[in-house]
Protein backbone atom coordinates (compact mmCIF):
# COMPACT_ATOMS: atom_id res chain seq x y z
CA UNK A 1 0.00 0.00 0.00
CA UNK A 2 2.95 2.34 0.17
CA UNK A 3 3.13 5.28 2.67
CA UNK A 4 1.09 4.10 6.00
CA UNK A 5 1.57 7.57 7.35
CA UNK A 6 4.05 10.54 8.57
CA UNK A 7 7.02 8.79 10.72
CA UNK A 8 8.20 11.63 11.86
CA UNK A 9 7.96 15.60 12.15
CA UNK A 10 11.66 16.72 13.15
CA UNK A 11 11.54 20.69 13.75
CA UNK A 12 13.77 23.25 15.22
CA UNK A 13 13.38 25.14 18.19
CA UNK A 14 15.23 28.21 19.46
CA UNK A 15 15.62 26.59 23.03
CA UNK A 16 15.91 23.28 23.25
CA UNK A 17 15.34 23.23 27.27
CA UNK A 18 12.04 24.99 27.33
CA UNK A 19 10.83 23.02 24.01
CA UNK A 20 11.34 19.73 25.86
CA UNK A 21 9.43 20.99 28.85
CA UNK A 22 6.88 21.85 26.52
CA UNK A 23 6.97 18.54 24.43
CA UNK A 24 7.56 16.23 27.65
CA UNK A 25 5.81 17.68 30.08
CA UNK A 26 2.73 19.84 28.60
CA UNK A 27 2.16 17.09 25.33
CA UNK A 28 2.86 14.18 27.35
CA UNK A 29 5.44 12.92 24.68
CA UNK A 30 8.49 9.88 25.92
CA UNK A 31 11.90 11.12 25.24
CA UNK A 32 13.53 7.83 23.99
CA UNK A 33 17.04 9.03 22.22
CA UNK A 34 19.14 12.28 22.82
CA UNK A 35 22.26 12.75 20.82
CA UNK A 36 23.96 16.22 20.70
CA UNK A 37 21.59 19.27 19.74
CA UNK A 38 18.59 16.64 19.11
CA UNK A 39 16.20 14.86 21.25
CA UNK A 40 13.50 12.31 20.05
CA UNK A 41 10.15 11.29 21.43
CA UNK A 42 7.93 8.89 20.81
CA UNK A 43 3.59 9.35 21.84
CA UNK A 44 2.11 6.43 23.85
CA UNK A 45 0.16 4.31 21.71
CA UNK A 46 2.95 4.69 19.07
CA UNK A 47 4.95 1.84 18.43
CA UNK A 48 8.12 2.84 16.42
CA UNK A 49 11.05 4.45 18.01
CA UNK A 50 10.23 8.22 17.96
CA UNK A 51 7.79 10.46 15.79
CA UNK A 52 8.74 13.65 17.09
CA UNK A 53 12.54 15.05 16.47
CA UNK A 54 13.74 18.57 18.34
CA UNK A 55 16.65 20.20 17.01
CA UNK A 56 18.03 23.40 18.70
CA UNK A 57 19.03 26.27 16.40
CA UNK A 58 16.11 27.96 14.94
CA UNK A 59 12.50 27.35 14.18
CA UNK A 60 10.45 25.18 11.57
CA UNK A 61 10.35 22.46 9.33
CA UNK A 62 14.17 19.97 9.05
CA UNK A 63 12.06 17.20 7.41
CA UNK A 64 9.27 14.56 7.62
CA UNK A 65 9.73 11.02 7.83
CA UNK A 66 7.03 8.45 6.02
CA UNK A 67 7.06 5.01 6.60
CA UNK A 68 5.91 2.40 3.43
CA UNK A 69 5.07 -0.55 3.96
CA UNK A 70 7.33 -2.94 1.90
CA UNK A 71 10.54 -1.83 1.44
CA UNK A 72 9.83 -2.38 -2.42
CA UNK A 73 7.84 0.86 -1.80
CA UNK A 74 10.90 2.59 -1.18
CA UNK A 75 12.38 1.96 -4.87
CA UNK A 76 8.71 2.35 -6.48
CA UNK A 77 8.71 6.12 -4.84
CA UNK A 78 11.98 6.40 -5.94
CA UNK A 79 11.31 6.44 -9.45
CA UNK A 80 7.63 7.96 -9.22
CA UNK A 81 9.47 10.97 -7.66
CA UNK A 82 12.02 10.94 -10.54
CA UNK A 83 10.07 10.47 -13.21
CA UNK A 84 7.81 13.76 -11.29
CA UNK A 85 11.43 15.29 -11.93
CA UNK A 86 12.60 15.24 -9.14
CA UNK A 87 16.33 14.58 -7.25
CA UNK A 88 16.36 11.60 -5.25
CA UNK A 89 19.33 10.76 -2.82
CA UNK A 90 19.82 7.30 -0.70
CA UNK A 91 19.83 7.54 2.84
CA UNK A 92 21.45 4.73 4.62
CA UNK A 93 20.03 3.32 8.30
CA UNK A 94 21.56 4.94 10.88
CA UNK A 95 21.58 8.29 9.58
CA UNK A 96 18.45 8.97 11.30
CA UNK A 97 18.94 7.09 14.81
CA UNK A 98 16.78 3.57 14.32
CA UNK A 99 15.33 4.43 11.39
CA UNK A 100 16.67 1.81 8.22
CA UNK A 101 17.83 2.83 4.64
CA UNK A 102 15.28 5.18 2.59
CA UNK A 103 15.86 7.85 0.15
CA UNK A 104 15.60 11.83 0.88
CA UNK A 105 14.28 14.51 -1.58
CA UNK A 106 12.88 17.95 -1.97
CA UNK A 107 9.73 18.50 -2.99
CA UNK A 108 8.72 20.87 -4.99
CA UNK A 109 7.32 22.84 -2.27
CA UNK A 110 10.98 22.75 -0.99
CA UNK A 111 10.05 20.81 1.83
CA UNK A 112 12.66 17.46 2.73
CA UNK A 113 10.82 14.08 2.96
CA UNK A 114 12.56 10.88 3.90
CA UNK A 115 10.80 7.28 2.83
CA UNK A 116 11.83 4.69 5.17
CA UNK A 117 10.56 1.11 6.10
CA UNK A 118 12.40 -0.07 8.91
CA UNK A 119 12.24 1.38 12.33
CA UNK A 120 13.63 -0.14 15.56
CA UNK A 121 10.33 -1.28 17.64
CA UNK A 122 10.36 0.33 20.56
CA UNK A 123 6.53 -0.83 21.63
CA UNK A 124 3.56 0.78 22.89
CA UNK A 125 3.23 2.12 26.42
CA UNK A 126 0.47 -0.58 27.13
CA UNK A 127 1.96 -3.79 25.26
CA UNK A 128 0.09 -6.31 23.01
CA UNK A 129 -0.38 -8.87 25.30
CA UNK A 130 -3.88 -8.33 27.25
CA UNK A 131 -3.63 -4.41 26.69
CA UNK A 132 -5.28 -1.79 29.08
CA UNK A 133 -7.10 1.31 27.48
CA UNK A 134 -4.33 3.96 28.40
CA UNK A 135 -1.55 3.98 30.55
CA UNK A 136 -2.32 5.02 34.32
CA UNK A 137 -0.08 7.38 34.49
CA UNK A 138 0.08 9.75 31.37
CA UNK A 139 2.15 13.07 31.75
CA UNK A 140 -0.20 16.69 30.88
CA UNK A 141 -1.98 16.24 27.68
CA UNK A 142 -0.73 12.84 26.99
CA UNK A 143 -1.31 12.13 22.90
CA UNK A 144 -1.49 9.08 21.75
CA UNK A 145 0.33 9.82 18.36
CA UNK A 146 1.13 12.26 15.81
CA UNK A 147 -1.58 12.60 13.72
CA UNK A 148 -0.51 14.98 10.54
CA UNK A 149 0.60 17.92 9.41
CA UNK A 150 -0.09 21.59 7.31
CA UNK A 151 2.32 23.04 5.38
CA UNK A 152 2.65 25.89 3.03
CA UNK A 153 3.56 26.07 -0.96
CA UNK A 154 3.56 28.42 -3.78
CA UNK A 155 1.53 26.42 -6.14
CA UNK A 156 -0.80 23.63 -3.75
CA UNK A 157 -2.36 22.45 -6.74
CA UNK A 158 1.68 21.19 -8.10
CA UNK A 159 1.76 19.25 -4.47
CA UNK A 160 -1.61 17.88 -4.92
CA UNK A 161 -0.39 16.19 -8.26
CA UNK A 162 2.89 15.33 -6.57
CA UNK A 163 1.50 13.82 -3.56
CA UNK A 164 -1.02 11.97 -5.73
CA UNK A 165 1.60 10.62 -8.52
CA UNK A 166 4.03 10.12 -5.76
CA UNK A 167 2.65 8.99 -2.59
CA UNK A 168 -0.38 7.80 -4.09
CA UNK A 169 -2.28 9.81 -2.06
CA UNK A 170 -5.21 11.03 -2.88
CA UNK A 171 -7.59 14.17 -2.09
CA UNK A 172 -10.00 14.25 0.89
CA UNK A 173 -11.14 17.74 0.82
CA UNK A 174 -9.71 20.82 -1.34
CA UNK A 175 -10.28 24.67 -1.41
CA UNK A 176 -10.36 25.89 -4.65
CA UNK A 177 -11.39 29.64 -6.04
CA UNK A 178 -14.60 27.90 -7.31
CA UNK A 179 -16.15 24.83 -8.33
CA UNK A 180 -15.37 24.91 -11.55
CA UNK A 181 -12.88 22.48 -13.58
CA UNK A 182 -10.23 24.24 -14.12
CA UNK A 183 -10.17 25.96 -10.72
CA UNK A 184 -7.01 27.07 -8.98
CA UNK A 185 -6.78 25.00 -5.55
CA UNK A 186 -6.49 27.27 -2.34
CA UNK A 187 -5.61 24.35 -0.23
CA UNK A 188 -5.46 20.36 -0.19
CA UNK A 189 -6.04 17.79 2.32
CA UNK A 190 -4.52 14.73 1.17
CA UNK A 191 -4.32 11.12 2.49
CA UNK A 192 -3.00 7.27 1.39
CA UNK A 193 -5.90 5.67 3.54
CA UNK A 194 -8.70 6.01 5.62
CA UNK A 195 -7.34 8.97 8.23
CA UNK A 196 -8.86 12.18 7.02
CA UNK A 197 -5.78 13.50 6.19
CA UNK A 198 -2.13 12.85 6.57
CA UNK A 199 -0.53 15.93 4.89
CA UNK A 200 -2.39 19.43 3.71
CA UNK A 201 -1.09 22.11 1.53
CA UNK A 202 -2.21 25.70 1.64
CA UNK A 203 -1.59 28.51 -0.61
CA UNK A 204 1.52 30.64 0.80
CA UNK A 205 5.41 30.32 1.05
CA UNK A 206 7.60 27.76 -0.11
CA UNK A 207 9.29 25.60 2.67
CA UNK A 208 6.82 26.68 5.20
CA UNK A 209 5.37 24.51 8.03
CA UNK A 210 2.21 25.89 9.09
CA UNK A 211 1.72 23.00 12.09
CA UNK A 212 2.02 19.56 13.19
CA UNK A 213 -0.63 18.10 15.03
CA UNK A 214 -1.10 14.93 17.63
CA UNK A 215 -4.31 13.00 17.70
CA UNK A 216 -6.82 12.67 20.40
CA UNK A 217 -9.78 11.23 21.13
CA UNK A 218 -12.84 13.24 21.15
CA UNK A 219 -14.31 16.61 22.22
CA UNK A 220 -13.93 16.23 26.26
CA UNK A 221 -10.21 15.54 25.48
CA UNK A 222 -9.80 18.51 23.24
CA UNK A 223 -11.32 20.69 26.35
CA UNK A 224 -8.75 19.24 28.68
CA UNK A 225 -6.15 19.75 26.46
CA UNK A 226 -7.12 23.47 26.35
CA UNK A 227 -7.05 24.15 30.28
CA UNK A 228 -3.56 22.43 30.08
CA UNK A 229 -2.31 24.63 27.53
CA UNK A 230 -3.79 27.56 30.37
CA UNK A 231 -2.49 25.86 33.03
CA UNK A 232 1.17 25.69 31.12
CA UNK A 233 1.01 29.46 29.53
CA UNK A 234 1.19 27.96 26.82
CA UNK A 235 -0.04 30.40 23.84
CA UNK A 236 -3.47 29.05 22.28
CA UNK A 237 -3.66 30.39 18.63
CA UNK A 238 -7.92 29.42 18.19
CA UNK A 239 -10.09 26.91 19.93
CA UNK A 240 -11.22 24.73 21.29
CA UNK A 241 -13.08 25.07 18.18
CA UNK A 242 -14.04 22.54 15.20
CA UNK A 243 -12.82 22.39 11.48
CA UNK A 244 -15.61 22.31 8.76
CA UNK A 245 -12.77 21.05 6.66
CA UNK A 246 -12.44 17.38 7.87
CA UNK A 247 -14.97 17.91 11.10
CA UNK A 248 -11.93 17.29 13.36
CA UNK A 249 -12.16 18.84 16.84
CA UNK A 250 -8.65 21.18 17.26
CA UNK A 251 -7.10 23.66 19.34
CA UNK A 252 -4.59 25.17 17.31
CA UNK A 253 -1.55 26.81 20.15
CA UNK A 254 2.38 27.49 19.97
CA UNK A 255 5.31 25.44 21.41
CA UNK A 256 7.73 27.59 23.22
CA UNK A 257 9.87 28.47 19.45
CA UNK A 258 6.68 29.65 18.06
CA UNK A 259 5.94 26.56 16.14
CA UNK A 260 2.01 26.09 15.58
CA UNK A 261 0.93 23.06 17.43
CA UNK A 262 -2.08 21.17 17.26
CA UNK A 263 -4.40 18.74 18.93
CA UNK A 264 -6.98 16.98 16.33
CA UNK A 265 -9.90 14.17 17.37
CA UNK A 266 -12.57 13.26 15.04
CA UNK A 267 -12.81 13.60 11.45
CA UNK A 268 -14.47 11.03 9.44
CA UNK A 269 -13.19 8.01 7.75
CA UNK A 270 -11.67 8.69 4.18
CA UNK A 271 -12.26 6.47 1.33
CA UNK A 272 -10.67 6.47 -2.26
CA UNK A 273 -14.36 6.31 -3.58
CA UNK A 274 -15.96 9.21 -1.45
CA UNK A 275 -16.36 11.95 -3.51
CA UNK A 276 -14.43 15.06 -2.77
CA UNK A 277 -15.61 17.76 -0.74
CA UNK A 278 -15.08 20.96 -1.95
CA UNK A 279 -15.01 24.42 -0.41
CA UNK A 280 -14.89 28.02 -2.24
CA UNK A 281 -13.67 31.07 -0.81
CA UNK A 282 -17.11 32.88 0.55
CA UNK A 283 -17.07 29.79 2.71
CA UNK A 284 -13.48 29.37 3.95
CA UNK A 285 -13.58 30.83 7.34
CA UNK A 286 -16.38 28.87 8.14
CA UNK A 287 -14.49 25.63 6.71
CA UNK A 288 -11.48 26.21 8.86
CA UNK A 289 -12.89 27.72 11.83
CA UNK A 290 -16.80 26.36 11.57
CA UNK A 291 -17.49 28.78 15.14
CA UNK A 292 -16.17 31.62 14.39
CA UNK A 293 -16.40 31.39 10.78
CA UNK A 294 -13.76 34.11 10.24
CA UNK A 295 -10.47 33.19 9.26
CA UNK A 296 -8.36 35.04 11.80
CA UNK A 297 -5.07 37.02 10.52
CA UNK A 298 -2.59 34.95 11.88
CA UNK A 299 -4.26 31.39 10.15
CA UNK A 300 -2.39 32.38 6.58
CA UNK A 301 0.26 34.88 7.81
CA UNK A 302 1.83 33.14 11.28
CA UNK A 303 4.16 30.40 9.52
CA UNK A 304 7.47 28.97 10.91
CA UNK B 1 10.67 50.44 35.70
CA UNK B 2 10.90 51.19 31.61
CA UNK B 3 8.14 53.08 29.88
CA UNK B 4 6.77 51.98 26.17
CA UNK B 5 5.85 55.05 24.26
CA UNK B 6 3.97 54.09 21.25
CA UNK B 7 3.99 56.65 18.02
CA UNK B 8 2.25 58.16 16.63
CA UNK B 9 -0.28 58.64 18.95
CA UNK B 10 2.52 59.28 21.95
CA UNK B 11 0.43 56.85 24.57
CA UNK B 12 2.71 55.79 27.24
CA UNK B 13 2.50 52.64 28.42
CA UNK B 14 4.06 51.13 32.18
CA UNK B 15 6.01 48.13 31.92
CA UNK B 16 7.13 45.90 34.48
CA UNK B 17 10.90 45.22 34.50
CA UNK B 18 11.39 42.34 32.96
CA UNK B 19 8.46 42.43 30.74
CA UNK B 20 7.74 42.47 27.61
CA UNK B 21 6.83 44.99 24.90
CA UNK B 22 3.94 42.52 23.61
CA UNK B 23 3.03 41.39 27.14
CA UNK B 24 3.39 44.92 28.45
CA UNK B 25 1.05 46.52 25.84
CA UNK B 26 -1.62 43.74 26.37
CA UNK B 27 -1.70 43.66 29.64
CA UNK B 28 -2.36 47.60 29.25
CA UNK B 29 -5.41 46.90 27.06
CA UNK B 30 -4.17 47.44 23.63
CA UNK B 31 -4.28 44.74 20.90
CA UNK B 32 -2.54 44.60 17.41
CA UNK B 33 -1.32 41.70 14.91
CA UNK B 34 0.50 38.87 16.54
CA UNK B 35 0.88 35.01 15.64
CA UNK B 36 2.91 32.64 18.27
CA UNK B 37 3.99 35.00 20.67
CA UNK B 38 7.16 33.12 20.77
CA UNK B 39 8.89 34.79 18.46
CA UNK B 40 8.95 32.07 15.71
CA UNK B 41 6.25 33.82 13.54
CA UNK B 42 7.82 37.49 13.37
CA UNK B 43 4.57 39.26 12.91
CA UNK B 44 4.92 41.45 16.08
CA UNK B 45 7.47 43.60 14.71
CA UNK B 46 7.56 47.01 15.25
CA UNK B 47 9.95 49.73 14.67
CA UNK B 48 12.07 51.17 17.80
CA UNK B 49 12.25 54.74 17.25
CA UNK B 50 14.48 55.21 20.93
CA UNK B 51 15.95 53.24 23.79
CA UNK B 52 17.55 50.21 24.23
CA UNK B 53 16.22 46.29 24.71
CA UNK B 54 17.10 43.34 24.54
CA UNK B 55 16.10 39.62 23.61
CA UNK B 56 15.18 37.36 26.36
CA UNK B 57 15.56 34.52 24.57
CA UNK B 58 17.27 32.80 21.09
CA UNK B 59 15.62 34.77 18.31
CA UNK B 60 15.48 32.23 14.89
CA UNK B 61 17.85 33.66 11.77
CA UNK B 62 14.70 33.15 10.08
CA UNK B 63 12.43 35.47 12.04
CA UNK B 64 15.36 38.43 12.33
CA UNK B 65 17.82 38.82 9.73
CA UNK B 66 21.30 39.93 10.04
CA UNK B 67 19.99 43.33 9.16
CA UNK B 68 16.85 43.74 10.84
CA UNK B 69 19.53 43.06 14.09
CA UNK B 70 21.48 46.03 13.64
CA UNK B 71 18.64 48.02 12.22
CA UNK B 72 15.32 49.47 14.07
CA UNK B 73 13.40 46.50 13.92
CA UNK B 74 12.03 45.37 17.10
CA UNK B 75 10.69 41.60 18.03
CA UNK B 76 7.89 42.86 20.13
CA UNK B 77 7.01 39.36 22.05
CA UNK B 78 11.14 38.89 22.92
CA UNK B 79 12.15 42.32 23.47
CA UNK B 80 12.38 43.63 27.08
CA UNK B 81 13.36 47.21 27.39
CA UNK B 82 16.72 48.04 28.88
CA UNK B 83 15.66 51.73 28.70
CA UNK B 84 12.32 53.45 28.10
CA UNK B 85 11.54 53.19 24.76
CA UNK B 86 9.51 54.50 22.07
CA UNK B 87 7.94 51.94 19.20
CA UNK B 88 5.90 52.59 15.86
CA UNK B 89 4.26 50.07 14.79
CA UNK B 90 4.07 49.13 10.88
CA UNK B 91 1.45 49.68 9.02
CA UNK B 92 -1.09 50.20 11.65
CA UNK B 93 -1.83 50.98 14.95
CA UNK B 94 -2.36 49.50 18.49
CA UNK B 95 -6.23 49.54 19.01
CA UNK B 96 -6.99 50.53 22.44
CA UNK B 97 -9.23 46.88 23.10
CA UNK B 98 -10.18 47.85 27.01
CA UNK B 99 -10.11 51.23 28.57
CA UNK B 100 -10.18 49.09 32.48
CA UNK B 101 -6.97 47.42 31.30
CA UNK B 102 -5.52 50.76 30.27
CA UNK B 103 -6.82 53.04 33.22
CA UNK B 104 -5.12 50.25 35.36
CA UNK B 105 -1.73 50.60 33.58
CA UNK B 106 -2.05 54.50 34.05
CA UNK B 107 -2.16 54.65 38.29
CA UNK B 108 0.67 51.71 38.12
CA UNK B 109 2.80 54.27 36.17
CA UNK B 110 1.79 57.22 38.64
CA UNK B 111 2.49 55.31 41.09
CA UNK B 112 5.74 54.08 39.91
CA UNK B 113 6.50 57.49 39.14
CA UNK B 114 5.55 59.31 42.20
CA UNK B 115 8.12 56.56 44.20
CA UNK B 116 10.69 57.34 41.90
CA UNK B 117 10.53 61.25 42.35
CA UNK B 118 10.32 60.26 46.72
CA UNK B 119 13.17 58.52 46.29
CA UNK B 120 15.45 60.75 44.42
CA UNK B 121 14.44 63.57 46.50
CA UNK B 122 15.44 61.32 49.48
CA UNK B 123 18.56 61.38 48.04
CA UNK B 124 18.64 57.54 46.72
CA UNK B 125 20.23 56.83 43.21
CA UNK B 126 18.57 53.71 43.35
CA UNK B 127 16.54 52.83 40.38
CA UNK B 128 15.19 49.78 39.28
S1 LIG C 1 4.23 36.95 17.65
FE1 LIG C 1 5.40 35.49 16.53
S2 LIG C 1 7.38 36.37 16.62
FE2 LIG C 1 6.26 37.68 17.94
FE1 LIG D 1 -4.35 20.22 11.28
Amino acid sequence: MGVMRMGYAHVRVTDLAEAKDHYANTMGLYETHAEGNKVYYKAWDEWDHHSVVLEEGGVGLVKFGWKVEKSSDIDDIEKKAQAFGVTVERMSKGENPEIGDGIRFTTPSEHVFEVYHEATLVGTEVGTHNPDAFPRHLVGVGVPALDHSLITAEDPGLMDRFLTAVFDFYPTERVQTSLDSDADIIATWMTSNNQIHQLAVLAGPQGKLHHFAFRLGDWVEVGRAADLFSMDDVPIDIGPTRHGITRGQTVYFFDPSGNRNEVFAGGYLAYRDRPMSVWTPEQLGKGVFYHARELNDAFTSVLT
Amino acid sequence: MPTVTIQPTGEVIYLEPGETVLSGLYKAGFAYTVGCRRGGCGICKVDCRSGEFRYDHPVADSVLTEDERADDTCLSCRAVPATDLTIELRGENVRLVSTFLHQINEKARQRAEAHAAATQTAGTTHKE
